[in-house]
């Protein structure tokens, strides 16, 4: 095994073990819970077209949107910051690693639990599709996006975590700086050049999902996210290999 | 301890220069100049030493002298301002890998992932190492052996002692089998038994190794290390066996004399003894008078005090130099005419 992959390796492990992914994934999952109920809820309304787009009700709604502001900071928020405080990382930092795969596996650690779970909704949608037919497309096209849009704000939660080494500041502050970056499509609203409202519009993460949902996969909103992810992961990078942060 | 100050660093420092070798070639350790700033505060200024492949070798200094800044440059932690460092060979700054890969590093402060079982940990270790899959499961065995934590290799991290984690910190030290340790206060916090154990055992792997022992307690640099370097104020202040630092100390010390004479004779009489400096009363006991003699620069005094004492027709009961310990010379070497808030204030530790 090579060290990246014993890295993220640990990270996962680490994240495990400690109570914040317990409690991480046993809130996700009751929300998650309350979504699926409420599926059930609507599809059972005989007004409901049966043959209603699945993947809308599930992704972009309220509840998707809490869902992913929970799990991201909580996710991210110890990755430095833990390793910072207690001092942890110095053994790290002085093993014959490279910092690149040092920020690499933190940002794999938290992306891999983040997907780990999404993927346990997938049930959700094996259970109704038993019971209602619907297209797997935009479900599938929903879960991809979610994917990459969570490695954008997950990398940017690791930068946070590289901040500062208290755990909190750190997840506050990530949780800020995604609530900051959903709202950027509100601007629109106030905007009139209309070349103006296309860059809002692109950086929209709500009309992301929303068009993901339709079963549209468009590259464009890939291509922000992964130069957002790499960005942050560069910044990381620089962050602690800053002789002040390392002192 | 009253001393002479200037002739005995004079003499120290010429030490200091003997001890450098001019071929640093096969230096396991090899410093030169090194200096590290933070902003305006120098932590460490043109420091230069090497250390000899399987020598184990001191490094003292009261807090704040620069220690820890030193160790975590040579690990490649923090980064020089100026100077260079070289392990085996490599610079630190140049190759950074295969440095950390020759290296196995006991910080100051033992962190380890307190989630994690003691053999998780290592295998952890062993993997981010570079041990081959193959050897990783005999290393971690073996290592756990060594450090006696076979026993507690289910135990969380978490759960242990300071001393057993200290065991788990030393046991990912020797992983990967480095040809260099360095070690940065590896018994703070530890029992006197526990003490013990780590001393012997780092003994036992100075035959293998060479080693690089930070500490502030001196029996302990005494027992162990063949040579020490004393730092304060981030310069080096001495470089040289324990044993030689001592004899440079006590040629100039005090020697302790218990006579019985009629002081008001005595004092001034020694007083005009040539190469006394100076004589001070320390006490009396069954009618014999304690004095302190400190004599002038290079000077033995012993001789000429006996002979003055027969010729007078004292009694003397003692004439004996004080023989300095190494704290002696580590007080001596590290006290400043300065209060010491500013040493304190000098170097981040």
């Amino acid at each position: 095994m090579n060290a990246l992959a014993a890295l993220t390796f640990r990270e996962l492990k680490s994240l495990w073990y400690s109570p914040i992914g317990a409690t991480v994934s046993a809130l996700f999952l009751l929300i998650q819970g309350v979504v699926f109920w409420l599926l059930i809820l609507i599809l059972n309304d005989p007004r409901v077209d049966p043959s209603w787009n699945m993947a809308r009700l599930f992704f972009g709604g309220f509840f998707y949107w809490i869902s992913l502001f929970i799990t991201v900071p909580t996710l991210t928020m110890r990755t430095f910051s833990e390793e910072k405080r207690t001092g942890s990382i110095e053994l790290l930092l002085t093993a014959p690693v490279t910092e690149t795969q040092v920020v690499l596996s933190k940002f794999l650690g938290a992306w891999i639990a983040y997907a780990l779970l999404w993927t346990l909704t997938i049930v959700y949608f094996v259970v109704l599709r038993a019971y209602t037919p619907f297209d797997w497309g935009p479900v599938a096209a929903g879960y991809i996006g979610t994917l990459l849009m969570g490695a954008m704000l997950i990398a940017i939660g690791v930068l946070t975590s590289s901040l500062t080494r208290n755990q909190v500041i750190s997840g506050l502050f990530a949780f800020v700086i995604l609530l900051l970056i959903f709202c950027v499509g509100i601007l629109s609203m106030f905007v009139r050049d209309p070349e103006a409202v296309a860059i809002i519009r692109y950086l929209s993460l709500p009309d992301h999902v929303n068009q993901f949902a339709k079963g549209l996969l468009d590259t464009r909103p890939a291509v922000l996210y992964a130069s957002v992810t790499a960005i942050s992961l560069l910044l990381t990078g620089r962050v602690i290999a800053n002789p002040r942060w390392r002192s | 301890m009253l001393l002479r100050r200037r002739g005995l660093d004079k003499r120290l420092s010429h030490n200091h220069n003997d001890s450098i070798p001019t071929n640093t070639m096969t230096a396991a350790i090899d410093v030169q100049q090194l200096t590290k700033r933070y902003d305006a505060v120098t932590a460490l200024s043109d420091i230069s030493f090497s250390v000899q492949p399987g020598e184990i070798m001191g490094f003292l200094g009261p807090n704040g002298a620069g220690k820890t800044t030193t160790l975590r440059i040579l690990t490649g932690m923090i980064a020089p301002t100026q100077g260079s460092v070289r392990i085996n060979g490599l610079d630190v700054t140049q190759h950074p890998l295969e440095v950390r890969r020759q290296i196995g590093y006991l910080p100051e402060n033992v962190a380890l992932y307190p989630e994690l079982r003691v053999k998780e940990y290592l295998d952890y270790r062993a993997q981010i190492k570079g041990v081959p899959g193959i050897q990783c499961k005999k290393r971690v065995q073996a290592v756990m052996e060594q450090c006696a934590l076979t026993d507690m290799q289910r135990r969380l991290i978490g759960r242990l002692s300071k001393g057993y984690r200290q065991r788990v910190a030393l046991a990912d030290c020797l992983l990967a089998q480095p040809k260099v340790l360095i070690l940065d206060e590896p018994t703070v916090g530890l029992d006197p038994h526990q003490i013990r154990q780590t001393r012997e055992f780092i003994l036992a792997l100075g035959r293998t190794t060479t080693i690089l022992l930070s500490t502030h307690i001196l029996p302990e640099v005494e027992m162990i290390c063949q040579k020490v370097i004393i730092i304060d104020r981030g310069r080096i202040r001495a470089v040289d066996t324990p044993d030689r630092l001592r004899r440079s100390l006590s040629a100039f010390g005090v020697v302790r004399v218990q006579l019985r004479a009629d002081m008001n004779q005595a004092m001034p009489a020694l007083q005009q003894l040539a190469g006394i400096a100076k004589v001070s009363r320390q006490g009396e006991a069954d009618g014999f008078f304690m004095l302190d003699i400190e004599p002038k620069e290079g000077q033995d005094v012993r001789e000429p005090v006996f002979l003055l004492a027969s010729q007078r027709g004292w009694t003397l009961r003692e004439l004996s130099a004080q023989r300095a310990s190494l704290e002696d010379v580590f007080v001596h070497l590290t006290t400043h005419e300065q209060t010491t808030e500013g040493a304190v204030q000098g170097a981040p530790a």
